[in-house]
């Protein structure tokens, strides 16, 4: 059976094999050692792990029980608000800002005396699927480090496919958790719109974003949503969780549980990968699972109306970066519209830019309708098709990415070929769903391969029971990276 | 297709400065997005409206004073400030 | 050529609510500058909005207020334009689903002017220019608004005047706001074009922004009718554009030019969900709308026989209004409260501010009873007078004033009596009436007057001390 590293952990804590200090002065030797080559942190903060390691240790002391995260050492995407830590989602426009508050998110592991080692890279602002749009560089793949690690949240990944992470939070637009851990072996928990609070998440694309976890074996991701999910009076669109929390029902028997199949996933995916795809068909038949093919032709659309909805919000969210309130101003100007527009041009990069442009023009007068509205109701259309899929299976199986991780630099030069690579993660982000992706193998070259498991909105409890199974009957050990991180 | 002028408009409008020789290359590159973006033209179906995500419902918060952040915090990521202000200085 | 004035206006009110549209901030007027703030209203990266109930109701209520059609559905959209006292670079807005449409206020005149839609947005930060440099305060930034936009139905500087003041009674009789145009709780924009006398079509228009005063918006409405038609005269165009109002020098002068123009790229604002309200809810809220002020004048004349001026004079300040009605409930005759409350309540009550708060010592209760004894004809007008000065002085009620013995009548020997004595202890008076001066016999009532304690009828005083003379 796959044992979580939080699970792994916290039996540690529980019987005094190790101390809480002494596990997060572990980890932080091994973010040392590794950083250098795996880029994963951009901001490591030993001292307040080193106090929250020590409020546990009290805890310990006193022979109070412990909760499943507490004293576990994790991470947080750097576009994440933490409370007078610097947060810039990789961004030289966010140069030395430090949130007043936290988001809401980060509160409720904090309540829970979570260890958080520091922040983790990522595309600046989240726009980009490999982490090298980051201010600071890439993030590297820990099973090769001459490849990405995946984005946006590219840091999170290799931290904790590299172990130097137990666990970490990611956000996801249109598909920043499920492809980098896709490419790093691991597990990404992408949450229904709305089960968890964005309080606090440097928005990117807001009616798109949510936070979810990443992390080594699907029982820890179902550990941590659970933690994380709930109700957020500060967040309109907040709905939380619904039902019992997602570990109880994790081991569920999934006899008869019809999994979907859509042939559109699969144009354009690798033989590796579509070979990888129908094998854990087989497994999933052999678990007493039922396979469903049926069609979504909306798909089609779903690349183009993400990038026009997601573009055109965001250029809306990154008006407010103005010098003004906070983060990087230029020096040298002649009035407040100069130092504004110097300071965006100074501070962006290229990537972002790109997406802001294409945002205002979607949105400006002549081009609304053929775009911006257009994309709205086709949003519309696959939404409803969605729906109309989960009348005839439970959840839907599909590929994560069309590829493995790919070589660093590869992608930067044509964006186009780059957004095309997020075809099967972006349409749960457009119909608002849970989707969750696990390792289902290697290709070739010995990179991870992933897979994707899709449900209807507030359904995580069969993802990742589906999920859990699937693993359970596999291994999950076999994906974890060796030559990194902290030795258990 | 995107023109320089189109290019040259929206990144006013959107606050950023595009150097006179990056402004080919810009045009260029966002007339192959806005190509990739025109796809979604091609589709027959009118699409269905589309609300919120959840479709959800008056989310209304209720009308009482929680009090403000002190004046420090709120200024502390300033680039400069004075007499609890924000602050832009006029440059020569 | 004879031209003809057309006008509308964009009106901004600020909601009397106890917090900010989308934060728990105070709204409170003035205070350090930045000190009513939080992260979300600054728009530090991350934060979100959650908007207030009270809002939409207060925006309900004044449609409700105006004739408007209340909206089951609306929404909240996103106007995007990068100013720095926006901190977000977009004013949550409503843009093509407004709470309330299609209402209108009707004039003096009987004409109504139609209003278009009334929504809710937010207000912006304020801006302090130094010798150049920039100050920026964000007290203000988030504080609630609504947007009163007027068909282009007014045809007069007067209608135009009127048309604020109603709008700014209606929504202080409400309660959504103080409306104080001095503190910019209530601004408004104003388009103006001319044409032809009679014609229908529509001249290019101009726009006059933030104007916080009645008097500035006749100046400068009147200023920009002669411009134009100045223009037109002579051959020109008048040109589509924003302006500001010099009050100093009382003139027009553009904003900006067409370069700047503005697409404001409006969506649906992601971080706000739809606004759904119901009919039952909406009936609700009609209960909560007291009589207008319009509709009050109109009663105080044809049911309680007031002149139209003492009417409006009345009814234009909720608080007036309430203490009028209060103190004249269940009395003969309702005018005596009214000339009570315009003669000697007025003369204390100096503002238009001191008049909207109104606030003085004696209650509508206390004046009632006053008013009982004149119609009981137990103290007579002079002595009411007098005892309401002392009691507005003091806050006490009338029977600290007036005795037993006050009220009981002066009979008829009673009154001979001191009338005789008038005429005996005033020789010179009397002599002075003798020789054809008339007023003489005022002093000798006075003096009637005085040694009754103001109980005589000073006519019937005046007749008998006539007769004595001879």
């Amino acid at each position: 059976m796959a044992e979580g590293i939080i699970t792994h952990l916290g039996g540690m804590l529980e019987n005094k094999e190790i101390s809480c200090t002494e596990l997060t002065e572990k980890y932080i030797s091994a973010i040392d050692s590794a950083n250098g080559d795996l880029n994963a942190y951009v901001k490591v903060t030993p001292d307040e792990a080193l106090a929250a390691a020590k409020t546990v240790d009290e805890k310990i002391a006193k022979g109070e029980k412990l909760d499943p995260l507490e004293g576990i050492p994790m991470t947080l995407k750097d576009n994440i608000s933490t409370k007078g830590i610097e947060t810039t989602c990789c961004s030289k426009i966010l140069e030395g800002y430090k949130p007043i508050y936290d988001a809401t998110v980060w509160s409720a592991l904090k309540a829970k005396n979570a260890v958080l080692l520091g922040k983790t890279n990522m595309d600046e602002f989240a726009m980009g699927s490999s982490c090298e749009t980051s201010y600071f560089g890439g993030a590297a793949n820990p099973h090769d480090i001459t490849r990405v690690a995946g984005g946006s949240s590219g840091g999170v990944a290799s931290a904790v496919g590299g172990n130097i992470a137990a666990y970490g939070l990611g956000s996801d637009t249109g598909g920043s958790i499920r492809q980098p851990a896709s490419f790093c072996g691991i597990v990404g928990l992408k949450p229904t719109y709305g089960a968890v609070s964005r309080f606090g998440l440097i928005a990117y694309a807001s009616s798109f974003d949510q936070i979810g976890p990443v992390t080594t074996t699907v029982e820890d991701a179902a550990i941590v949503y659970d933690a994380i999910s709930g109700y957020d009076k500060m967040d309109s669109t907040s709905q939380g969780r619904k039902g019992e929390p997602t570990v109880a029902s994790l081991k569920n028997d999934i006899k008869g549980m019809k999994i979907g199949i859509a042939d559109e996933y699969l144009d354009g995916v690798s033989d590796e990968i579509r070979t990888a795809i129908e094998k854990a068909c087989s497994v999933y038949e052999s678990l007493g699972a039922q396979i469903v093919r049926f069609k979504l032709p909306s798909l089609k659309y779903a690349l183009p109306v993400y990038y026009i909805l997601a573009c055109a919000e965001a250029s809306s969210n990154l008006g407010r970066y103005d010098g003004i309130r906070y983060g990087y101003r230029t020096s040298n100007y002649k009035d407040i519209n100069e130092m504004v527009c110097k300071t965006r041009s100074e501070g962006f990069g290229a990537e972002v830019k790109r997406r802001i442009l294409l945002g205002t023009y979607v949105l400006s007068a002549g081009y609304y309708d053929a775009y911006y509205k257009k994309a709205q109701n086709l949003r519309g259309s696959i939404v409803s098709a969605f729906k109309n899929a989960f009348g005839s299976c439970d959840v839907i199986l599909a590929p994560t990415v069309p590829n493995t991780a790919f070589k660093k630099g590869s992608a930067i030069s044509d964006p186009i070929q780059t957004y095309l690579t997020d075809i099967c993660t972006v349409p749960v982000n457009i119909a608002g769903l849970p989707g969750i992706s696990i390792p289902c193998g290697f290709d070739g070259e010995g990179m991870p391969i992933g897979m994707q498991l899709i449900g209807d909105t507030f359904c995580e409890s069969t993802i990742l029971n589906a999920a859990w199974q699937y693993e359970n009957a596999v291994g999950a050990e076999v994906f974890r990276s060796s030559s990194y991180g902290v030795k258990l | 297709m995107v023109t320089r002028d189109d290019v040259i408009n929206i990144a006013r409008l959107s606050k950023l400065y595009i150097a006179e020789e990056e402004l080919d290359d810009m045009t260029k590159a966002m007339g192959d997005i806005v190509k990739f973006a025109d796809t979604i033209n091609n589709a027959s179906e009118e699409g269905v409206e589309f609300d919120n995500i959840n479709n959800l419902r008056n989310a209304f918060r209720e009308d009482e004073i929680v009090p403000s952040y002190d004046r420090d915090e709120i200024l502390k990521n300033a680039n400069d400030i004075d007499e609890g202000h924000f602050l832009v200085r006029k440059r020569v | 050529m004879q031209y003809e004035m057309v006008a509308g206006f964009e009106t901004h009110v600020e909601l009397a609510t106890n917090t900010k549209i989308f934060c728990s901030c105070t709204t409170q007027f003035g205070g350090d500058p930045n000190t009513h703030c939080c992260p979300i209203c600054i728009g530090l990266p991350g934060v979100l909005p959650k908007l207030n109930r009270e809002v939409v109701r207060f925006a309900i209520r004044a449609g409700l207020a105006t004739n408007c059609h209340i909206s089951n559905i609306s929404k909240m959209d996103r106007k995007n334009y990068c100013y720095p006292d926006l901190p977000k670079a977009y004013q949550i807005s409503q843009y093509d689903k407004p709470l309330c449409e299609n209402g209108y206020i009707q004039l003096s005149n009987g004409r109504k002017i139609r209003l278009n839609r009334i929504h809710i947005e937010e207000d912006a930060g304020k801006l302090i220019h130094k010798r150049g440099d920039t100050y920026i305060d964000y007290n203000r930034g988030g504080v609630p608004l609504i947007e009163i936009v007027s068909e282009p139905d007014i045809r007069s500087v007067e209608e135009a005047k009127e048309y604020v003041e109603r709008l700014q009674q209606i929504m202080r009789f409400i309660g959504v706001s103080d409306c104080r145009m001095q503190e910019g709780s209530m601004r408004c924009d104003v388009n103006v074009s001319v044409r032809p006398a009679g014609s229908d079509k529509l001249g290019t228009r101009t726009e006059i922004k933030n104007m916080n005063s009645i008097t500035f918006i006749g100046r400068a409405m009147e200023y920009e009718f002669n411009r134009q038609v100045e223009l037109i005269e002579s051959g020109g165009e008048v040109e589509q554009q924003t302006l500001r109002y010099n009050d100093a020098e009382n003139t027009t002068s553009p904003m900006r030019g067409k370069e700047d123009a503005n697409d404001y790229r409006y969506f649906r604002d992601p971080d706000l969900v739809t606004i759904e309200v119901s009919d039952e809810e909406v009936d609700e809220l009609r209960k909560t709308i007291p009589e207008l002020p319009f509709e009050k004048a109109e009663r105080y004349v044809s049911e309680l026989g007031l002149s139209e001026k003492d009417a409006a004079n009345i009814a234009k300040y909720r608080k007036i209004a309430e203490y009028f009605e209060a103190a004249s409930d269940g009395v003969k005759n309702p005018k005596t409260a009214a000339n009570f409350i315009i003669g000697q309540i007025f003369r204390r009550l100096e503002t238009e501010d001191d008049k909207e708060s109104f606030e003085i010592r004696t209650t509508a209760e206390q004046l009632k009873e006053l008013i009982k004894l004149i119609d009981e004809g137990k103290i007579k007008n002079n002595l009411a007078k007098t005892t309401l000065e002392k009691m507005l002085d003091t806050g006490k009620p009338v029977t600290e004033f007036v005795s037993e013995s006050d009220m009981a009548d002066l009979d008829e020997n009673a009154l001979a009596e001191l009338c005789k004595k008038a005429v005996e202890s005033n020789p010179k008076a009397v002599e002075d009436f003798k020789k054809g001066k008339q007023k003489a016999v005022k002093s000798l009532v006075g003096f009637v007057m005085k040694e009754s304690r103001g109980k005589a009828d000073a006519a019937a005083a005046e007749a008998l001390i006539i007769e004595i003379i001879g």
